[in-house]
């Protein structure tokens, strides 16, 4: 979270003091951080926006020490309760905890990615989504703006049309053809956000190549590479991190919506789209707790995120 | 601005070729076919295979490809000798002939070791001979035939085959035949001649049911977009005539909040608030055989969601492009000549301020589509959507392709609408 906060700060473009190892020095550092953390305080919205992301993300590491139940644990005398003194959200069909599943559920999001039945790797699958397509599309973007010419035109033409694809299409294509598992949505994310990486750091890198500092690094020998990654990267960050922002927003609402599909976390795994895909069938009979409460939760995670971007973004224009 | 329109429309060509391709391989690719996925996991090996073979499904991927694409007729009418003819009976049936040499049209089928001929004269006339002779025999001593079954496949025969053939027939179940066709080529015209072939999952034709489908589908985005339009292109321009005002505030804060939420969550707070608590409409939709128009109380639910979604995403373009307008040089130029406030912003800042929304808004037709998708599964809408969710699910290649080109063209084309427009309404690029 600081590190996003410092990069937004960061393209306020106030401070561009950076020690000459550089990396910017620790007391220098740590000004920086306070003035972010002050920008997301100087907005009211942001602050509701970040209490909610806190919420969800305290929720969501704290949550085998939340609960006394696991999500998988089915009672079968209390199938579709409502709320009451044992368990708080009431029950699924199943009699599985709803408070226990939509915690774990937002584990599943937030801050862990399960790759099989018993393996897990740190960082929300969500997060990673948006992370892999960062790494492809900024390569890409690097390399065709740098580069340019035929090699350009064939990268942006291939991602013009994937681009063109209606994005609930190539969700469907994907996911039905890969089946459902975290790794596939993190794959189904990738493929869905790299395009609009790539444009935008392309079009960063179009500007930035003209810059001096570059014919200067490329005079003194330096490979492409090193011009690309170490010079023209750093120097476009800040868009690319308030894209990245929002882009963990769309990747979330895009599990939700895969889960609620059926394309998403295999059955008996917490995941609340198809929490709600299956609560949904039964808010007729009337039971609409297990329907409710993960789209309260998702809808809630979302538009605190938005609030949170929405904030920093008209603060740090204010600064501009 | 010909030459732009060109090129839009070989990136239309090209991007359909590619998904075209995309959606074959990649469903081939993927574990899982098609039998299981329809006649459920209990068939036996043999039966699956029949069944595949039936669909044609057995043949390399290329050949399937070409068959979707171009069609089948013309390859299977070169294995016959015949060339061959789609016609539509009276009840609305498409069914697949041969042209007999005298031009009588012709099929056939196996009855033992007997090949049947069926010719047909008129619509109600349908005459049976024997027609041993077409028997062909080959330098092993087997004969074969290939000829036109009652059931629009060429088939070949072989004499005295006694391969084994399950047809399952919806409602009754399992059929068992001995002395079937040892290879079938479905008759289809193909995609390009405007027949995408049967569904494998419901045997109907695809071109029928996504008709209809298309048809719902268009309904519920046409009249969501009619609401949301007019409504939320005002309401913008009201948030972003004064900045940072709480009318403002109020309505850019909310719209965002509407336009991030994912569909299936308002669906589900509109239905329990509207359907469940309210008990002012139905919760889901229930069409049967009936147009979606028919019924307009269970259309008032999805069309809401829709325009909930909607509403807050060109909400907040327009007042965006209005704030950036109402700032501009120009305005203030107007407002010092002493112009009436209401006249500045009807004349001078409103025409300028709806030229980013309009464009955007086609653009942004490309994610409406997957708004549509979860809101027709939401309230069980039975639209394009729902169809192309159930075709991808079993794997179902024709209707899947078909649907897809659907999205793709509708992307597309209202992308190159969208250029359009924009060059109509900007006149700083139309005379250029």
């Amino acid at each position: 979270m600081n590190f996003t906060l410092n990069g937004v700060e960061v393209t306020g473009g106030k401070q561009e003091a950076i020690a000459p190892g550089g990396f910017p020095s620790r007391s220098n550092f740590l000004r920086r951080m306070w003035e972010g953390v002050s920008i997301v305080f100087a907005s009211k919205t942001a602050v509701i926006g970040l209490a909610i992301v806190l919420f969800w993300v305290s929720v969501a590491v704290f949550a085998p020490f939340l609960t006394p139940y696991t999500p998988l644990e089915q009672d079968w005398k209390a199938p579709n309760q409502g709320p009451s003194s044992t368990h708080i959200l009431g029950t699924d069909e199943l009699g599985r905890d709803l408070w226990s599943r939509l915690i774990y559920g937002a584990r599943v999001v937030l801050v862990i990615m399960p790759i099989s039945e018993s393996l897990w790797v740190p960082g929300g699958t969500a997060l990673w989504g948006v992370f892999t397509a960062l790494l492809i599309g900024m390569t890409l973007g690097l390399v065709s703006g740098y580069y340019g010419g035929w090699l350009d035109e064939i990268v942006m033409r291939l991602l013009d049309a994937i681009m063109a694809v209606p994005i609930i299409l190539l969700y469907l294509i994907i996911m039905a053809a890969l089946g459902a598992s975290a790794m596939n949505v993190v794959i189904a994310i990738t493929i869905v956000g790299t395009p609009g990486i790539a444009r935008l750091v392309r079009s960063l890198t179009l500007d930035i190549r003209t810059r001096e500092y570059i014919k200067a690094a490329e005079t003194r020998g330096e490979s492409p590479w090193y011009a690309m990654f170490v010079e023209i990267l750093p120097n476009a960050r800040g868009p690319i991190i308030v894209d990245a922002m929002l882009r963990v927003g769309y990747a979330i609402f895009a599990m939700g919506t895969l889960g609620f599909l059926g394309l998403g976390l295999p059955p008996p795994s917490p995941d609340w789209g198809s929490m709600v895909a299956k609560g949904r069938e039964f808010i007729l009979a009337g039971s609409p707790w297990a329907a409710l409460w993960p789209s309260v939760a998702i809808a809630s995670l979302v538009v605190g995120l938005n609030l949170l971007a929405d904030g920093l973004r008209e603060e740090s224009m204010r600064y501009q | 601005m010909v030459k732009f329109i060109v090129r839009r429309f070989l990136l239309l060509l090209l991007t359909m070729v590619l998904v075209s391709v995309a959606v074959f391989l990649i469903t081939e690719s993927s574990p899982g076919n098609v039998a299981r996925n329809v006649l459920g996991s209990f068939v036996t090996p043999e039966q699956e295979a029949s069944f595949l073979a039936q669909m044609g499904l057995d043949k390399p991927v290329y050949t399937r490809y070409l068959y979707w694409l171009l069609g089948s007729d013309w390859h299977a009418s070169r294995k016959v000798g015949l060339s061959l003819k789609r016609i539509k009976t009276r009840e609305g049936f498409e069914e697949w002939w041969a042209l007999r040499e005298d031009g009588a049209l012709i099929r056939w089928k196996l009855q033992g070791e007997d090949l049947i001929a069926v010719v047909r004269l008129f619509e109600d006339t349908i005459s049976e001979y024997f027609n041993n002779e077409r028997w062909q025999p080959d330098e092993h001593g087997v004969s074969s035939f290939w000829g036109v079954d009652t059931k629009n496949h060429v088939v070949k025969w072989e004499k005295d085959s006694d391969l084994k053939v399950w047809t399952f027939v919806m409602g009754t179940g399992w059929m068992e035949t001995t002395g079937g066709p040892i290879e079938y080529i479905p008759l289809k015209k193909g995609f390009i001649r405007g027949d995408p072939g049967l569904s494998l999952r419901t045997g109907r034709p695809v071109a029928k049911s996504l008709f209809i489908r298309l048809r719902n589908s268009l309904v519920l985005a046409g009249i969501a977009f009619i609401i949301v339009m007019p409504l939320a292109l005002f309401l913008g321009m009201i948030a972003g005539l004064k900045e940072g005002t709480l009318r403002d505030r109020v309505l850019s804060v909310g719209g965002m909040m509407f336009s991030v939420t994912p569909e299936f969550a308002t669906g589900i707070f509109l239905i329990l608030i509207v359907a469940v608590w309210l008990g002012l409409v139905p919760g889901a939709t229930v069409f049967g055989e009936k147009a979606p128009w028919e019924r307009p109380d269970m259309l008032i639910l999805p069309v809401l969601t829709l325009t909930l979604i909607e509403l807050g995403y060109v909400l907040r373009i327009t007042r965006a492009s209005m704030v950036e307008v109402m700032r501009s040089p120009y305005i203030r130029t107007a407002f010092l000549k002493g112009l009436p406030y209401w006249r500045i912003v009807l004349k001078h800042a409103v025409p300028n301020a709806l030229i980013a929304p309009i464009t955007v808004i086609m653009l942004h037709v490309n994610w409406l589509m997957g708004g549509i998708v979860i809101v027709e599964v939401v309230f069980g809408y039975p639209g394009l959507g729902k169809y192309l969710l159930d075709s991808a699910l079993h794997k179902d290649i024709n209707a899947l392709e078909a649907g897809a080109m659907v999205l793709v063209t509708v992307a597309v084309g209202t992308q190159l609408i969208a250029d359009i427009i924009y060059t109509f309404l900007n006149p700083r690029i139309r005379y250029t």
